[in-house]
C-alpha cells in the first residue's frame, strides 16, 4: 500500500486519481477551496483542504511520515517548484512528480528535487508523431497496453530464493511456459539500466534483478506466484 | 467551305492528345511560375538580353561588324518566335471557336465564320495590347535602325528584362493596388504644377524674358522646382516669381513625402503576400509533407520531432507571434485560418499533403479543421488532439482517424510511472526510440521468402530480432489464440511456431533498427519483382 497525494486541480489530476488502483494505493487530494473539495468528494476521492505554504499544514497530512508519492499538478510553474521545495526539505525519501507547463521550468523543478517530470504536451506531441511515423505499431499498443484489451506489462523483481536465481535470461522459455515475452532485464550487476532481452549479453538471474515481460494479466499473475514460490507480492 | 474546313481543323486540334502535349511544353518553358525549365530560359533570356543592350552601347560610337549583324538578327529571331507563341499560349482559340459553333447548332441560328473568327481574335488583340505584350513587341520592333525615332524603341528591349524578372512584377502590382491613392496624388499634382507655371510665366516673362521665355519656360522651371531639383539654370528674378517658388518647393516637399509613403506601405502590405507565395511554391516542390494545424505547444514538439526525421513540414497558424517563431525555427508557415478551404487547398491538402495533425488547443477549431480536412480530401489521414474527454467522439464523428488526449496520454504515465517505474521506461523508451532498440512493423509481402512460411522455420533469435506479436486481416489464423480485436483487423500477440504466415501481414518486431532494417531489406528483396 502506497499513500499518495495529490496537489492542484485540473484535468490530469481527475485523470490519474481515476487510473491509479486504489486497491494498491491510498489515495489524497489536496484542495484549496472547500467548493473544490466537493466537486472531487463527488467523483469519489479523499479530499482535505489546507494551504500548501504552510509546512505544519504539509505535515499534517503526512509528508515527512507516512506518504510515499506526492503529485505536484499546480497549472502554475511557481507553485509547483514552491510545494517541490517545502516537500522535499520535509522528506528526503519522498518521490515527487510534477508537471510542467512551460518546458524551461522543468530544470528548475529538477534542482528543487522533483524525481520525474511529466510534460503533457511533449508526450502528447511524440504519440502524435508515433501515430504519423509507425501507424501500425501504435495503434496495437493503444489497444492493447494502453488500452481496454487485457495485455500488460510489468515488472517482476526476483527476491531471494526463487528458483529463478542463478538462472540464464536466455533459458527462461516464458514464451512457451507463461505464454509471456520478456522484454528486458535489469540486472543489478550491470547498474539499475535495463538491458533489452535481445541484446548480446546473456544474464545470470540473481535475487534484486527485474524482468520486464509483456503478457495477458492472468499469465502474468501465474508467472509472479511462481517466482515468488507461491505468494503473490505486489510490487 | 473554308468555314468547314477550319472546324475540321478546330476538331482535329481539340482531339490530339500530341498538340495538348506540345502547348503544355510551352506553357512550361514560357507561363507556368512553377516549372523548373521556365526558369532556366528566363536565366538564358536575361543573359540574351544583356549581350544585346551591350552590343547596342558599343554600336553608339563602332560600326557593326557581320558577327554582330547575324547575331543582332538571331535574338530577333527568339523574340518574334517567343512573341507568337506567348500570343498562341494565352488562350485555346479552337476552343472559343467550337463553343461559338455548338451554340448555334443548339440555337439554330445560322453560323457566321465572320463572328466565331472576331470571338477568336478579339482575345488575343486582348492579350496584345496588355502592356508586356505590347514591350515584347516594341522590343522586336528595334531591329529597324534607320529611323533616328525608333532607336527609342530599343529600350523596350530593356524593359524586356520585367518579363523575367518575377519581383518586378510584384512592383507594378504594387502600383496598380494604390491605384487610387495616386490617382488623387497626380491629380493634386497637375494641379499644382499648372498654377504654378501660369504663375511663373505671369510673373516673371516680363521682367525675366531671356530665362523664362516660353510657357515651355515655365512649366520646365516649375517642375525642377516641385520635385526639388533645383538645376538652377533658370532663377526667378522678381520678387512675387521668388515667392511662388518657395510655395512650389514646400508644396513639392510634401507630395514627395506623400508619394513615398503611399510606395511605402503598399510594398510592405505586398511583401506578406510574396512570402506566403514563397512558401507555396517551395511546397510544391516537396513529393510529401505533413501539414501541421496550430503551432501550440503541442505543434511545437510535433515539429521538432519531424525534423529530426527529416520529414517535410508545413505550419497553418491564426496567430501572428506563433508564425513568427515558427520561421525564426526556419519552418514553412502560413499565416491563415485552417479552417477556411481556401487556406488548406492552396497549402496542398489535395496534391502532396499525406496527412493534417490538427492540433490547436481550442476542440472546436479542431472538430471544424477536422471536418473541412475530411470534406476537401476524403482518403487523407487526420489525427486531431482532443481537450476534453467528450469531444473525442465529435472529432472521430468529423472525420479523424485518430484522436489524442494530451492529459489522458499524461495521465497513463503517470499512473504506470507510480506503479512500475522500469517497466515503464522500456516501453516509453521503445516507444520514443530513446534507447536504439525499436519496435517496428515489417510487411510479408506476397511471394517473399516469408509468404506462406510456419514461424518455426524462421530463426529470429539469430537475426536479434523478437516476434512480439503479427498484426492480420487473414481468417485463416482466427483459430490461433492470444487474439486481440483491433480496428478491422486483428493483433496475434506470442503466437505459436505452427503460426503460418500469410501475404500482407504484419510482424510486430522490437529490436535494433540495424536488424530490423536488414530484415526488411531481406524481405524486399526476395519479394518478386513485378
Amino acid at each position: 500500500m502506497k499513500q499518495i497525494i495529490v496537489f492542484g486541480y485540473s484535468v490530469m489530476s481527475l485523470e490519474v486519481m481515476k487510473r491509479l488502483n486504489s486497491k494498491q494505493h491510498t489515495l489524497l487530494f489536496v484542495s484549496e477551496s472547500d467548493e473544490e473539495a466537493e466537486r472531487i468528494i463527488e467523483q469519489g476521492f479523499n479530499t482535505t483542504v489546507i494551504d500548501f505554504r504552510n509546512d505544519d499544514e504539509l505535515k499534517a497530512i503526512g509528508i515527512g511520515s507516512s506518504a510515499d508519492i506526492i503529485f505536484c499538478f499546480y497549472p502554475t510553474d511557481s507553485d509547483n517548484v514552491f510545494l517541490t521545495i517545502s516537500a522535499r526539505a520535509l522528506d528526503k525519501e519522498l518521490s515527487i512528480i510534477a508537471i510542467v507547463d512551460d518546458p524551461e521550468s522543468a530544470e528548475k523543478l529538477l534542482a528543487a528535487g522533483a524525481n520525474k517530470i511529466i510534460d503533457p504536451y511533449e508526450i502528447c506531441a511524440k504519440r502524435t508523431h508515433n501515430m504519423l511515423t509507425k501507424p501500425d505499431v501504435t495503434n496495437m499498443l493503444d489497444n492493447t497496453v494502453f488500452g481496454q484489451h487485457d495485455l500488460n506489462i510489468a515488472q517482476i523483481e526476483i527476491p531471494k530464493g526463487s528458483y529463478l536465481e542463478d538462472s540464464k535470461s536466455s533459458d527462461l522459455g516464458l514464451a512457451e511456459k507463461y505464454n509471456l515475452i520478456l522484454i528486458g532485464i535489469v540486472d543489478r550487476e550491470l547498474g539499475d539500466a535495463l538491458h533489452f532481452a535481445i541484446s548480446e549479453k546473456k544474464h545470470i538471474l540473481n535475487a534484486g534483478d527485474v524482468l520486464v515481460v509483456l503478457g495477458p494479466s492472468n499469465e502474468i499473475k501465474h508467472f509472479k506466484e511462481a517466482v515468488n514460490g507461491g505468494y503473490i507480492c505486489w510490487n | 467551305m473554308l468555314a468547314r474546313l477550319i472546324l475540321y481543323f478546330a476538331y482535329t486540334l481539340k482531339r490530339s492528345p500530341r498538340y495538348r502535349r506540345t502547348k503544355l511544353f510551352f506553357y512550361d518553358l514560357l507561363e507556368n511560375q512553377d516549372s523548373q525549365i521556365k526558369s532556366y530560359f528566363d536565366m538564358f533570356m536575361i543573359c540574351l538580353v544583356m549581350t544585346s543592350v551591350l552590343l547596342l552601347i558599343y554600336e553608339v560610337n563602332n560600326e557593326f561588324n557581320q558577327l554582330d549583324i547575324i547575331f543582332e538578327y538571331i535574338i530577333i529571331a527568339l523574340f518574334i518566335w517567343e512573341y507568337l507563341l506567348r500570343v498562341w499560349l494565352c488562350n485555346d482559340s479552337h476552343k472559343i471557336f467550337l463553343e461559338y459553333y455548338e451554340k448555334t447548332r443548339y440555337l439554330n441560328i445560322p453560323f457566321r465564320l465572320r463572328t466565331a473568327l472576331r470571338l477568336v481574335f478579339a482575345q488575343k488583340i486582348a492579350y496584345m495590347l496588355t502592356p508586356l505584350a505590347l514591350i515584347d513587341l516594341l522590343a522586336i520592333v528595334s531591329i529597324y535602325r534607320p529611323l533616328q525615332i525608333l532607336r527609342v524603341f530599343l529600350i523596350f528591349r530593356l524593359l524586356k528584362l520585367f518579363r523575367y524578372f518575377n519581383n518586378i512584377k510584384l512592383f507594378a502590382d504594387v502600383l496598380a493596388s494604390k491605384r487610387f491613392e495616386l490617382y488623387t496624388l497626380a491629380i493634386f499634382l497637375g494641379f499644382l504644377i499648372f498654377i504654378g507655371t501660369i504663375s511663373i510665366y505671369l510673373l516673371e516673362h516680363r521682367d525675366n524674358s531671356q530665362q523664362i521665355s516660353s510657357l515651355f519656360d515655365a512649366l520646365y522651371f516649375t517642375i525642377v522646382t516641385v520635385a526639388t531639383v533645383g538645376f538652377g539654370d533658370i532663377s526667378p528674378q522678381t520678387g512675387g516669381g521668388r515667392l511662388v517658388a518657395i510655395a512650389m518647393i514646400f508644396s513639392g516637399l510634401g507630395v514627395l513625402a506623400f508619394f513615398t509613403s503611399i510606395i511605402v506601405a503598399a510594398l510592405s502590405e505586398k511583401i506578406q503576400e510574396v512570402r506566403d507565395q514563397k512558401t507555396h511554391s517551395e511546397l510544391h516542390r516537396y513529393a510529401s509533407f505533413v501539414i501541421i494545424c496550430g503551432f501550440g505547444r503541442v505543434g511545437q514538439h510535433i515539429a521538432t520531432q519531424l525534423e529530426k526525421d527529416k520529414q517535410r513540414f508545413v505550419i497553418i497558424d491564426n496567430q501572428e507571434e506563433r508564425i513568427a517563431k515558427a520561421k525564426r525555427r526556419g519552418y514553412l508557415a502560413i499565416h491563415a485560418d485552417a479552417s477556411r478551404n481556401k487556406v488548406l487547398k492552396s497549402a496542398g491538402i489535395n496534391n502532396k499533403a499525406t496527412a493534417i495533425l490538427c492540433t490547436t488547443g481550442n476542440d472546436v477549431i479542431n472538430v471544424y479543421i477536422t471536418l473541412t480536412s475530411r470534406h476537401l480530401n476524403p482518403d487523407i489521414r487526420i489525427i486531431s488532439r482532443a481537450n476534453h474527454r467528450e469531444n473525442v467522439k465529435k472529432l472521430y464523428q468529423a472525420g479523424a482517424n485518430d484522436v489524442l488526449q494530451p492529459f489522458e496520454i499524461a495521465s497513463l504515465v503517470v499512473a504506470e510511472y507510480v506503479g512500475q517505474p522500469v517497466a515503464f521506461e522500456a516501453i516509453v523508451g521503445i516507444i520514443n526510440e530513446e534507447k536504439n532498440f525499436v519496435m517496428e512493423t515489417l510487411c510479408v509481402h506476397s511471394g517473399c521468402f516469408l509468404d506462406g512460411i510456419r514461424l518455426a522455420d524462421i530463426d529470429f533469435a539469430q537475426r536479434k530480432l523478437m516476434l512480439v506479436g503479427i498484426i492480420s486481416t487473414h481468417a485463416l489464423h482466427q483459430k490461433h489464440k492470444n487474439r486481440y480485436a483491433l480496428k478491422d483487423q486483428h493483433f496475434y500477440f506470442n503466437p505459436t511456431a505452427a503460426f503460418e504466415l500469410q501475404a500482407q501481414d504484419l510482424l510486430v518486431l522490437l529490436g535494433k533498427e540495424v536488424s530490423i532494417d536488414y530484415f526488411r531489406y531481406q524481405i524486399e528483396s526476395s519479394r518478386p519483382k513485378p
